[in-house]
């Protein structure tokens, strides 16, 4: 019975797959080769292993915990193998962000440019990848990147070159920024991530910083509508700081209308003309905590296409419509009624316990404070990122999934002609296909690779002083002002018109 | 049956795909001519800098600025080569393309070129240091060094767009020659290029 049961579910998916009978144009496949099949499966099954991405992520989170960005650096360096040829952009990510927290800004540079390239070079997908992942699981793909992490190789290197005072090569990675957004905005759908608010405004400090100043502006206005069109998943408050750059370059460049309705639409902000008298300006950058990391989520599901939009929009893993693809469909035809085990990744945030930073500059004596206000939420970007692409992950997860099920059930029954008997056959099919199945489920894995040496959130202090020599101090500190971390100073002699940028690091 | 026969042929026709298409590429290494053109990756290249520095400063000695100079003066204009700034999507190396630019004006021996601020310096240290160090008629004195008559400055700026995999980079290169007497222009010269790089989406 279980024999012509499987016979029938076969023809449905294949008639699935193909419109037409194949059986007539095909060569008979022999008995013999059934063997080899089985032998080929079971070697890709080897071959991907069982490898845990936990205790290599754990040593590394560990480090950057400890605020040991150099240790950090250490351990990605020696680990380049474990990344592999499918994740070498990671392994490129991972490198620049250790080596920009560990403060060697231009080893970070080279690293985040070939990032730079290869995530250019990636566009072109390789049929082999592609078939391999239809085999065995998602993390077979070369690692791309999300849009959003794509975003920060640019302003990360903008970074490393601001902090060595290269603002012309920092432009350049402000105008790379500015490119890759506006070809993500002609791409994805209008819902979907192609806006990152804090790289526009940071791409007009850098403008700014080199005195081009309607350039500056230009990025400033692009930050704040940024802003305040994807608050729904930004999880960051319209910052106080893009307002009052907004007000004060509207009338450095004597914009008088656009200042006037700046004034009116942020009522909060008193504004007052800021003095340019011998002034330099100081940006802190802080990071803090760290990206969160992707782990997987295993689901039953049962196969048909009802099911599968059933399960998009009761479990909360993206937006309520699943993409249709092809492929997929006629699988999932093929096969209803199976229930196959699928695996999808998931947001695991790694919340830093950071409310705010404060910066205290002295000099001659006196001292003034400023505070640090949060610019971009890494987490948030992460979790929407995974949104957008989730319905396409699980439309190719459960096609895989049916995949393997027709393909164990499939060399199940080749391997069973062996047998003298029907009784014989039914047991060895069973045997195998059940062996397959166990083999194939353990092969399903999620995707779950992700720029996880990121912080969970970056903020940002900005601020004037009289030019000269002055010592600043960092700190960050809690929810109840309680101090996290050691203070970090930073002596310095600032020129007349000079921007300096900085870069602190809070693990916890 | 048939079916089943079906199941095993796509599993070994998904495996074969697999295994073909996964060989490793083999590294080769060809030594080429340096005038070879080598466009692989659409970004600014040594055969662009050079080109520019060719075609520019062949175009800036055939203005008429030249012979009104030396008309003028009786002697060939000194020239100093100040700052290029980059402007572009890309991190170009403009001390590699001010070389080349100086090597093009030198070589044309229609005007004299002089060292750069950097170079100066190197140079001044040295003749301090013979001042003390060497004999007193191998020493080089002070003071004889000629000014530049012009400066020339430049910009690359670059406009791109990018749809489907073709990117197109439009690379534009500003130089002028800036009157080190009274700040006039005396010659404007721009250069362009415009690349199309284009992606498949898939390969086998």
């Amino acid at each position: 019975m279980k024999f012509f049961h499987h016979v029938d579910r076969t023809s449905r998916l294949f008639s699935g797959l193909f419109p037409y009978p194949l059986t007539s144009n095909l060569p008979v496949f022999p008995t013999s080769f059934v063997p080899v099949v089985f032998f080929l499966i079971l070697s890709l099954v080897a071959l991907e292993g069982c490898a845990s991405h936990l205790s290599y992520y754990d040593k590394l989170s560990l480090s950057l915990d400890q605020g040991d960005a150099e240790k950090a650096d250490q351990i990605v360096a020696a680990s380049k193998s474990y990344y592999g040829s499918t994740s070498k952009l990671l392994y490129l990510m991972d490198r620049g962000m250790t080596l920009h927290l560990a403060g060697h800004y231009e080893k970070s540079e080279k690293f985040l440019e070939e990032a730079n390239e290869m995530v250019d070079d990636l566009y072109t997908r390789h049929l082999h990848n592609e078939a391999l992942s239809l085999l065995v699981n998602d993390t077979k793909r070369p690692f791309r990147g999300d849009p959003y992490e794509q975003v920060l190789i640019n302003v990360i290197n903008a970074l490393n070159y601001a902090r060595v005072e290269e603002l012309e090569e920092a432009l350049v990675e402000a105008r790379r920024v500015d490119h890759r957004l506006n070809v993500l905005a002609d791409t994805v759908e209008e819902q979907d991530y192609h806006d990152d608010p804090f790289a526009r405004y940071l791409s007009g400090v850098l403008y700014e910083a080199n005195g081009d100043l309607n350039n500056a502006f230009v990025a400033y206005r692009n930050a704040y509508e940024a802003y305040q069109q994807n608050q729904t998943w930004l999880e960051v408050p319209i910052p106080h700081r893009v307002k009052l750059d907004l007000l004060r370059i509207t009338q450095r460049l004597n914009l008088t209308q656009e200042h006037a309705e700046y004034l009116q639409a942020f009522p909060e902000i008193s504004w007052r003309p800021p003095s340019t008298n011998d002034q330099a300006e100081i940006v802190v950058i802080s990071y803090l905590g760290q990206a969160p990391r992707l782990e997987d989520r295993f689901i039953d599901v049962p196969i048909s296409l009802d099911a599968l939009a059933l399960l998009l929009y009761t479990k909360p893993l993206g937006r309520g419509q699943p993409q249709r693809a092809g492929g997929g469909d006629a699988v999932l035809y093929g096969l209803q009624g199976e229930i196959v085990r699928i695996s999808l990744p998931r947001v695991v945030p790694q919340k830093t316990h950071v409310e705010y930073g404060q910066v205290a500059v002295v000099r001659e004596g006196n001292q003034e404070t400023h505070r640090t206000e949060l610019m971009e939420n890494v987490t948030a970007a992460a979790k929407k990122n995974l949104a957008d692409r989730l319905p396409s992950v699980t439309m190719r997860a459960v096609a895989r999934a049916a995949l393997k099920l027709s393909t164990a059930e499939g060399i199940g029954y080749g391997v069973s002609a062996v047998g003298k008997d029907d009784e014989t056959r039914n047991l060895i099919h069973g045997v195998v296909s059940t062996l397959l199945k166990v083999l194939f489920i353990t092969t399903e894995e999620a995707d779950k690779r992700s720029w996880r040496t990121l912080p969970d959130k970056i903020h940002v202090s900005r601020f004037s002083v009289p030019s000269g020599s002055m010592t600043l101090t960092y700190q960050s500190l809690g929810q109840h002002g309680e101090r996290i971390g050691a203070p970090v100073e930073y002596p310095m002699t600032l020129q007349p018109g000079e921007t300096r940028f900085l870069t602190v690091y809070t693990a916890e | 049956m048939n079916m089943i026969r079906q199941v095993s042929w796509f599993g070994v026709v998904l495996s074969v795909t697999v295994f073909l298409t996964g060989c490793a590429t083999e590294k080769r290494v060809t030594r080429v001519d340096t005038g070879v053109t080598t466009d692989l990756s659409g970004r600014w290249n040594d055969t662009d800098s050079k080109q520019v520095a060719e075609k520019m400063i062949g175009e800036m000695l055939s203005r008429p600025w030249l012979n009104q100079f030396a008309t003028r003066e009786g002697r060939q204009p000194v020239v100093i080569v100040g700052n290029v700034q980059n402007l572009s999507h890309e991190h170009i190396n403009t001390q590699t393309f001010i070389t080349d630019l100086e090597r093009e004006m030198t070589n044309s021996q229609k005007v004299t070129f002089v060292a750069d601020k950097s170079e100066r310096k190197e140079v001044r240290e040295e003749r301090a240091d013979q001042a003390i160090h060497s004999r007193e008629n191998t020493q080089k004195a002070p003071g004889r060094e000629i000014g530049a008559d012009f400066m020339m400055k430049g910009r690359i700026t670059t406009i791109q767009d990018e749809a489907d995999g073709t990117k197109a980079i439009f690379y534009q290169v500003d130089l002028e020659l800036v009157s080190l007497v009274d700040n006039t222009k005396s010659w404007y010269g721009q250069h362009k290029i415009k690349k199309v790089i284009e992606r498949k989406r898939m390969l086998f």
